[in-house]
């Protein structure tokens, strides 16, 4: 009976929100911004083939990036735990990878690759091996020292240890991480299709923009949405059946920071790229026109006889860009870890809004950003929305995977004495959110750079994304490569910052993570 | 140079071979050369003229396997060229010129825009038909072409400060929520798809008002020029004639079109529109007496005008005619 009366009651809220959708639609402009769920149906029902035949196409090459870079996380990360002097290395690597803008990498994939759908494979695998890798590495030092002491004193290594305690402890931060990823690897997958792909749904999306196809447009966001979210769902559902234990009980005596070795380790990771960019520029024999190394740029940004101007139209676009790019990244960290809390202190509002938070990041930013620029006026206030929408999904879910770790034993405690749910959240559930909290921080350090420059490359028109794309179309490639190596270079920096505030809190809330 | 080549020619294979296997695409055994054509932006009848070359077998019969290459938002033509991957490509003079000044070794072989086709498209009630109307208005753009409009203002003297510039995607949206008052736009793309949603617009071609870019011009490298003269001629010759059935029948084109890429999403509508609209852009009296793709001393000394109020210095060497001279000789 009850749950009758919800499904009634689920049924009543859905057909509300979809009147209420069509009458926006046919309020704002007629109809030609905004599609109704109508309009939506009457494309689908128009050519369904059509639209099924892109979303496989989409969906197969995202699955196919999906899979590669989460076994390329999941080795990357056996490796710097098995060798813990690689694993600044590791992660350092992995990142610059990340931080390298779609826009860039996208024409030179499809140069090296040629027609076909290696470069939407390759930019999806990129969009998510970081954020699995990051949450997966938090995971397997989620650990109680006594059971690893228990592993010390019957003299076995880290393999025993890997294998028998950290791999389990760390399940729940991979799905974590593959949660985040499966909106990403699509969104990679439909940025990859802008290179020149024949078909998909950012091929399409791109045809109904100009075709001014309203319904159309929405359409393909839905189903680009859609699927994102039943993937997010799929792996949510997966994650519940096969983590059944608890939590348990997390205590470890605090470590003294380590902190020799930092500097070596930021010069050997810029040696190790140096060396792998002009490495890969000669292994791949690409054409010095298109092709520039390190030397290049570095000519380019000093000693060219346009060395100013080139430094000038940098720099510009640059604070620019970072002027929308930091306050979307902080309301977006805020957003997020304020929403997990609130969604841990009321679990009945979990089913309400946690599809809302999937679908704004699912939706691809392509076909959202005019929108928000439509309600929020195209200055500096939709970017920064767009900004802390990308940041804040990967939060949220972060930070409630962080709030479900709360050590069990310790929450019962607190009940035994009569304390309330804002007690328990303030002394221990939000102490236990911490790592994943900047674990989410660091992993938005490039989302949020991501998120800037496409806004700009397809919205506004402005800053560093709208300097790449026009250095990409013009053929200055001396540009395109200085802007890629300048992003790639203070995204590293401004994630060892995170990182560095992250020791610092850690050590005090949860020195296990520092643990060696 | 040979190790270079055989790198690259291991790592391309590897990933053909990767991508060919994970499709499992057939691959017809032909004997023919293989040849990549990069064309500038998705399948539409912008590039009906190639379609036809390649449906009627005029490639095959020159000995061609043509690949049409598709383009996109962030697909730029000149490096494929350069590197190889594609003989020709569809670029326009501005463009070529800004990579030729970055030290790529393209040549001008053919235009297929007589006239650029950028204009000013602004809705009736307030509308801009010459040059004179900009001062005042706000124009929707990619600050990326702020030397489009600096250019036609100085050709015109018009006073560019005077015009308002907002940072707009490349979309009719924003004119029809009236955020600007007109768009820098093609004839043939934002003013066909408002006229197919029934919105009248006003268009102000600024090929008529002295703005002289080639466009939607095909390239190749000096060294194709050289040593694969034979494929660019046979590339060019069967350009010419699917150009020339196009203008004959723009509606069968149009057909041809949407039947060779159903997974484009394209509208007959619009797809119509458009082939009738680029039609005046493509051909002209010039191309009547010399043949599609031609062009003359005049238009080369006008273009090189307009290029150096957009930065670009060039010469007339920009252009080689050679080809095309080849294939009318013939």
């Amino acid at each position: 009976m009850r749950q009758g009366a919800r499904v009634a009651g689920g049924m009543l809220g859905v057909a509300i929100l979809l009147i209420g959708w069509q009458m926006l639609a046919q309020a704002l402009y007629q109809g030609r911004l905004i599609a109704g769920p109508v309009g939506i149906v009457e494309w689908l029902g128009r050519d369904p083939g059509l639209a099924l035949r892109a979303l496989a196409r989409t969906l197969g090459n995202a699955a196919a990036g999906f899979a590669l870079g989460n076994l390329a996380a999941i080795l990357l990360a056996g490796i710097a735990f098995l060798w813990p002097r690689l694993q600044d290395l590791v992660t350092g690597l992995a990142l610059v990878a990340f931080c390298l803008p779609l826009i860039a990498t996208g024409p030179i994939l499809r140069v090296l690759m040629g027609p076909g759908e290696g470069p939407q494979i390759v930019l999806a695998a990129l969009a998510v091996q970081y954020t699995t890798l990051i949450p997966l590495l938090t995971g397997l030092r989620a650990v109680p020292a006594a059971w690893l002491d228990l592993i010390h004193s019957y003299g076995r290594g880290r393999w025993v240890e890997l294998a028998h305690i950290r791999a389990r402890a760390a399940l729940p931060y991979l799905f974590a991480g593959l949660q985040i990823g499966a909106p990403a690897a699509v969104l990679g997958a439909m940025v990859g299709e802008f290179t020149g792909a024949e078909r998909g749904l950012g091929v399409l999306t791109i045809r109904y923009m100009r075709d001014l196809d309203v319904p159309a447009l929405w359409g393909v966001a839905l189903l680009a949405a859609g699927a994102s979210l039943a993937a997010y769902w799929a792996i949510g559902g997966l994650a519940r059946l096969v983590l059944d234990t608890r939590p348990p009980v997390l205590l470890a005596p605090p470590m003294r920071q380590l902190r020799t070795g930092r500097v070596v380790g930021g010069l050997t990771l810029a040696l190790a790229v140096l060396l792998l960019w002009w490495g890969g520029l000669w292994l791949t024999g690409l054409n010095p026109f298109l092709a520039k190394g390190p030397w290049d740029v570095l000519a380019a940004l000093v000693w060219a006889p346009d060395a100013t101007q080139m430094r000038a139209a940098l720099f510009g676009a640059l604070r620019e860009s970072a002027g929308l790019a930091v306050p979307g990244y902080l309301a977006g960290l805020a957003a997020g870890a304020g929403l997990a809390i609130l969604l841990t202190l009321l679990p009945g509002a979990g089913p309400l809004v946690m599809p809302v938070a999937v679908a704004l990041r699912a939706i691809p930013i392509v076909t959202t950003g005019p929108l928000i620029v439509l309600f929020l006026g195209r200055g500096a206030l939709g970017t920064i929305t767009l900004v802390a929408v990308m940041v804040f999904f990967p939060t949220l879910v972060a930070c409630l995977h962080g709030l479900r770790q709360a050590p069990g034993h310790i929450l019962d405690l607190l009940r035994v004495h009569a304390a309330g749910p804002l007690s328990q959240m303030i002394h221990v559930r939000i102490p236990a959110m911490l790592p994943a909290l900047f674990a989410a921080a660091r992993i938005s350090v490039p989302t949020a750079i991501l998120a800037v420059t496409v806004v700009e490359w397809l919205a506004t028109g402005r800053g560093l994304g709208s300097l790449m794309a026009l250095a990409a179309s013009t053929s200055d490639f001396r540009m395109l490569w200085s802007a890629v190596a300048l992003i790639t270079l203070l995204a590293v920096l401004c994630h060892a910052v995170v990182a560095g505030l992250e020791r610092r809190v850690l050590a005090r809330y949860a020195p296990e993570q520092l643990r060696q | 140079m040979t190790a270079g080549m055989t790198r690259r020619g291991l790592v391309a294979g590897g990933m053909a071979g990767l991508a060919m296997g994970g499709l499992g695409l057939p691959r017809r055994a032909v004997a023919n050369t293989p040849v990549g054509f990069q064309l500038s932006w998705l399948h539409s009848v912008q590039f009906a003229g190639s379609y036809i070359a390649l449906d009627k077998g005029w490639w095959r019969e020159a000995g061609l396997d043509v690949t049409l290459m598709q383009g996109g938002p962030n697909a730029p033509v000149e490096p494929p060229v350069v590197a190889g991957t594609a003989l020709v490509g569809i670029s326009a003079a501005d463009y070529t010129a800004s990579a030729v000044a970055q030290g790529a070794k393209f040549k001008i072989i053919g235009v297929a825009m007589q006239k650029n086709p950028f204009v000013i498209a602004s809705l009736p009630d307030n509308p801009v038909k010459t040059p004179a109307d900009l001062p005042g208005k706000r124009i929707g753009m990619a600050i990326a072409n702020t030397p489009v409009l600096r250019a036609l203002c100085s050709l015109n003297n018009v006073d560019f400060d005077a015009i308002t510039i907002v940072p707009t995607q490349y979309s009719a949206q924003p004119l029809i929520a009236h955020e600007v008052d007109c768009l820098l736009c093609w004839e043939t793309d934002l003013p066909v798809a408002m006229a197919v949603n029934g919105i009248e617009s006003v268009t102000m071609l600024m090929a008529d008002h002295g703005y002289s870019v080639h466009s939607q011009t095909y390239i190749a490298t000096e060294d194709s020029l050289a040593s694969r003269r034979k494929e660019l001629v046979g590339l060019m010759s069967g350009e010419v004639r699917g150009w020339q059935d196009y203008r004959a029948d723009t509606a069968a084109a149009t057909d041809l079109t949407l039947r060779m890429f159903p997974d484009a999403g394209l509208d007959r509508k619009t797809q119509l529109l458009q082939a009738e609209r680029q039609v005046p852009l493509m051909f002209s009296t010039l191309t009547d007496a010399h043949g599609f793709g031609w062009w003359d001393e005049e238009s080369v000394s006008a273009n090189i005008e307009t290029l150096a109020l957009l930065g670009y210095k060039v010469t007339p060497d920009l252009w080689d005619r050679s080809i095309l001279d080849e294939i009318h000789a013939g």
